[in-house]
């Protein structure tokens, strides 16, 4: 019996191993007059109405080109990232997604995108600002188109400021005080510093004195770079306001934990984008009006202003696709003017525009809550020029991934404030253990 | 004795109490929050009973976030694979009884070795099976997955549900001039028919709380069962526990009803019979 | 081998086939394409690999962070067992021996079980929560703790909490079964120890514990397999941290596999894994077929 069913085992065996070999033939042009075929579109705007706006413009798609269909699937990140990490294995990937500048990165590695750059001309190259269109651009492939851009700036609580008599700070010292001064646990924490190993905020937090410097986390080689004067600066600055002005507990916190501490209103300080203002009105309606932007703390206040981190979401066509007109048709019709302002005011003061004149179009600028916030949306805008995403300050690199995804920065921190491990110390075996992973991404 | 008795019961009430309390306050605190309103949450985490009552999360819960349709999945993916697990467990199982004794010692411990692989690890090679057999993004996919993990564990439990029939009645079936397989049916079925309504039970509500393959194989999100749902309330933009304790109360609530049905049968395979 | 063939009985085979083909197609396979996939440098997304032979097992032998995450998954394994263990049989033994309230009493132990681990993370971290949980504000305002503190953080604390919630989870499973083989001892068999005058203790030995140490023996097995292999109870609530605190092997393997997205490197730490369980389970049987041969 045994021998047959090792038979039957190897019979198996190489029936699978045969179909996973075989390559579809995915060359299907369609006709040049109509389009015709189903195209599968995921995105990552998981709630409200960026979701119901992804639905109405696929439909609008739909009715012009009938015999289209768009299947619309919904992941927030992380289940997306497992998703197509996997499924890139059996083929099973959509034909146009959203992206993060990192996953661009990776997928364009694995030769998995086909190049948009008919896309941007058609909508009009010089439209866009350069940076973003950079970050996801090999030998002048445009391999991701920017859809939206935000970035990071220090949020406030105009109410707590004004009672204690403090000045909006614009120093990291200044910031340290003034939180310091406000910290009242446990119904008010200066500044949550978030250092969990789930996501990348503390290499975020890092990222920000690290730039103000005006260094960076990654070298022009792609080496880490946590040993510098500014970065062990910067470890002992963040470790010294995680003692004093934050919750304990924010050593586990990820992205959601630490916003949420804000928009419950226990936290004085936070560092997000204008997604913030959303956060704040859905959990505590009664304190929108007490908050507001200011630009990223310096180290010295004369110091020149050094772009910090701006997220450039970008959407990509995926090279598996059947029907890549379709899909490249597709996401040019997310950027006609009308349905790109109504797709930007669906996140107000969250989403900034990819397109330099949507910017300045008074029908953009004209939405209660932009209005309402124009100074943080003036801030935040000023930000997105100057900044990239993590890692990315020298173009586009697989380690930038590594430096956001692998927590070796949220593990440094987490030894330092946990197990006293002194901060030199720490830094050099977080640095040493980043560039093993970068070795390893030659294997 | 008797005399120390009292004592020593009132002791034995004390220490259940408190085991009882610890092992439903989880329970319970979901249920109290999930009508909580996100201020109180927040603000008097002390509070035990809410202020006022809201159930606004759970509107929302099985409205916008069409928490109805996942249920139905589940229902659907869960059912499916219950059936077709006791149908070939217990004829695995009474195979194994009847006809191989003494193979189904060894056969035991093999279906145990089957759980020594991490599941996490079986992920890639289950969805490469899954997609060269054309199955991707269908329920049927996500069904014979479940197959792995319920078939080896429902298969030891019913062995131990048939160990129980005696041979004695089989035996009088087939001098009626009963086949095999019409012994099978009307004479051992209906004696382990609890054994087997406690197995199904519980394969159902594994199946039912199973979230990596289903995360992995199902790609359209009106084909996602109710476990991925749950799990996708954690990566959404603002994190709102109200949403999720209403939601976990949701998918919680039918496995927990139903383990107080089969409580009773739950272990007759292992002590019935199954390591005799 | 042929002999024993023939002599199998068709009916018989066709009652057990389907359950055998599914086995084998659904495990066996798998398993099989991981032991192959751990000579090779499999990437995650890449579409190409190579054979290296052993090069994956030197990667990982060698590697400091695995044998932490070993020795985590044998401290999470035993402890989770003998606390799984201890308040599953006392619980038990207490539920057996109470006259009255007994049904009530088993429904809400059993509670914990009904579970998804999805649910035991939602309520736990929400319990546990440093400034909205209930747990940490209670004992803050019970002057036990000057401030909240945080269990899921604090490294002390953390392993220790995980473990107790596992127990908190895995108990009902042990005060079930060990419950019902209780219930299977002859009661003439206490009153003649009584009458012989043997001590509690006596009876506890020589009566009970031979009596259910068959079926603890196997839930043992069972769950030792499951704890050791579990991966999402500990993913979800601490996601191995914090400093890597509660990064079992399954943790370990799943961030090098898709973090790192090196398979190859991950398929060599599961084979490890199940070398290493088979281990076990080998002694463990040994010493069940022991019992089993006295209990005759």
């Amino acid at each position: 019996m045994n021998k047959k069913l090792f038979v039957l085992f190897l019979l198996i065996l190489s029936l699978v191993i045969t179909a996973c070999g075989k390559e579809d033939d995915t060359s299907n042009q369609g006709s040049s007059g109509e389009f015709d075929g189903e195209i599968t579109v995921w995105h990552s705007f998981t709630q409200g109405p960026r979701m119901e706006f992804m639905q109405s413009a696929a439909d609008a798609f739909m009715e012009e080109h009938p015999k289209v269909k768009i299947k619309i699937e919904t992941f927030a990140w992380p289940e997306f990232y497992t998703k197509w990490t996997t499924g890139i294995q059996s083929g099973q990937v959509p034909d146009v997604s959203t992206a993060l500048p990192n996953h661009v990165v990776e997928l364009i590695d694995v030769d998995a995108l086909v190049p948009l750059n008919d896309v941007i001309d058609n909508i009009g190259r010089d439209r866009f600002y350069e940076a973003p269109l950079q970050e996801g651009t090999i030998d002048s492939d445009n391999f991701s188109i920017p859809l939206y851009s935000h970035a990071q700036v220090m949020w406030y609580r105009k109410d707590l400021l004004e009672e204690a008599g403090l000045e909006v700070p614009k120093t990291w010292e200044e910031l340290f005080e003034t939180a310091k001064a406000l910290n009242n646990p446990p119904n008010l924490y200066g500044l949550s510093v978030p250092m969990g190993s789930g996501d990348m905020m503390a290499t975020r937090f890092l990222n920000f004195y690290v730039r103000s410097a005006g260094e960076t986390l990654l070298t022009e080689d792609g080496k880490a770079n946590l040993t510098s004067k500014s970065a062990i600066d910067g470890i002992n600055y963040w470790v010294k306001m995680y003692n004093e002005t934050s919750p304990e507990g924010s050593v586990n916190y990820t992205v959601l934990d630490q916003a949420n501490l804000y928009y419950q209103g226990k936290s004085a300080f936070d560092f997000n984008s204008g997604f913030q203002i959303g956060g704040v009105e859905t959990n505590s309606p009664q304190l929108v009006d007490q908050i507001d932007a200011a630009p990223m703390p310096k180290i010295n206040e004369s110091d020149p202003d050094n772009g910090i981190e701006t997220s450039n979401i970008p959407v990509v066509v995926w090279k598996n696709s059947k029907h890549p007109e379709i899909a490249k048709a597709f996401v040019e019709s997310l950027y006609e003017k009308e349905e790109y302002i109504e797709f930007l005011h669906s996140v107000p003061a969250g989403m900034l525009p990819a397109l330099k004149d949507i910017a300045e179009d008074p029908m953009f600028l004209d939405e209660p809550t932009i209005q309402k916030f124009d100074n943080a949306v003036k801030i935040i805008s000023e930000a997105v020029d100057k900044g990239t995403a993590i890692g990315m300050e020298n173009g586009p690199s697989l380690q930038s991934g590594i430096i956001t995804s692998q927590s070796v920065i949220e593990k440094m921190f987490q030894d330092i404030v946990l197990n006293s491990v002194p901060v030199e110390e720490a830094a050099e075996k977080a640095e040493k253990e980043l560039n093993d992973l970068f070795d390893m991404l030659s294997r | 004795m008797v005399g120390r008795n009292k004592l020593s019961t009132a002791l034995t009430y004390v220490y259940l109490t408190i085991l009882a309390i610890v092992s439903v306050f989880p329970l319970i605190w979901i249920a109290l929050s999930s009508i909580k309103s996100s201020g109180e949450m927040a603000n008097y985490p002390l509070s035990f009973f809410p202020k006022e009552v809201t159930f606004e999360y759970y509107t929302r819960v099985l409205n916008d976030l069409s928490f109805t349709v996942n249920i139905k999945n589940s229902l659907l993916v869960s059912f499916s694979a219950t059936v077709i697990t006791i149908v070939v467990s217990s004829l695995g199982a009474y195979g194994i009884v009847r006809f191989f004794p003494k193979a189904g010692k060894k056969m035991t411990k093999v279906l145990i070795t089957t759980y020594m692989f991490p599941p996490i690890l079986l992920a890639v090679p289950y969805s490469i099976i899954i997609v060269s057999i054309g199955l991707v993004n269908t329920w049927t996919g996500l069904v014979i997955t479940y197959l792995s993990f319920s078939i080896p564990y429902a298969i030891w439990m019913l062995i131990g549900f048939f160990q129980t029939v005696p041979i004695e009645i089989e035996e009088a079936a087939k001098v009626d001039g009963a086949g095999k397989m019409r012994t099978f049916l009307q004479v051992a079925l209906p004696v382990v028919a609890p054994g087997m309504v406690a197995t199904a039970i519980y394969t159902f509500i594994n199946t039912w709380n199973e979230f990596l393959f289903a995360l992995l194989l199902i790609n359209s999100s009106e084909k996602m069962p109710i476990s991925v749902a749950l799990y996708s309330l954690t990566g959404s933009e603002i994190l709102d526990w109200g949403e999720m304790m209403a939601a976990s109360m949701i998918v919680i609530l039918p496995s927990i009803i139903f383990f107080m049905i089969i409580q009773n049968k739950i272990a007759g395979g292992l002590s019935d019979g199954s390591v005799k | 081998m042929e002999k024993k063939l023939r002599n199998f009985n068709i009916t018989g085979m066709l009652f057990i086939l389907p359950a055998i083909l599914i086995v084998i197609l659904l495990l066996i396979y798998p398993i099989f394409s991981s032991i192959y996939f751990s000579l090779t440098t499999k990437n995650l997304i890449r579409p190409f690999y190579d054979f290296v032979w052993f090069e994956n097992f030197k990667f990982v032998l060698t590697n400091p962070d695995f044998y932490k995450a070993f020795v985590n998954s044998i401290k999470w394994t035993f402890f989770s067992i003998v606390g799984q263990l201890f308040v599953g049989f006392s619980a038990a033994l207490a539920l057996n021996r109470i006259p009255r309230f007994t049904g009530i009493y088993r429904t809400l132990l059993i509670i914990p079980w009904a579970f998804p681990a999805i649910v035991i993370a939602f309520s736990w971290k929400y319990i546990l929560n440093d400034v909205y949980g209930f747990l940490p504000n209670l004992l803050t305002q019970l002057g036990i703790t000057s401030s909240n503190i945080n269990f899921l953080a604090n490294p002390d604390l953390v392993f220790i909490v995980v473990v107790l919630i596992n127990i908190w989870f895995g108990a009902p499973l042990f005060m079930v079964n060990i419950l019902s083989a209780l219930k299977t001892i002859p009661s003439e068999q206490y009153e003649a120890a009584q009458m012989d005058g043997a001590s509690p203790l006596q009876v506890f030995w020589h009566i009970t514990i031979r009596h259910v140490r068959v079926v603890i023996g196997l839930l043992l097995v069972l769950r030792t397999i499951w704890i050791f292999n579990n991966f999402d109870i500990l993913y979800l609530i601490t996601g191995g941290g914090p400093s890597d605190n509660t990064t079992t092997l399954p943790i370990f393997a799943y961030k090098v596999g898709w973090g790192m997205k090196q398979l190859g490197v991950a398929s060599a730490i599961t084979v490890i894994l199940l070398l290493f369980l088979l281990g076990i389970c080998f002694l463990y049987f040994k010493l069940l077929d022991k019992w089993e041969r006295d209990d005759r």
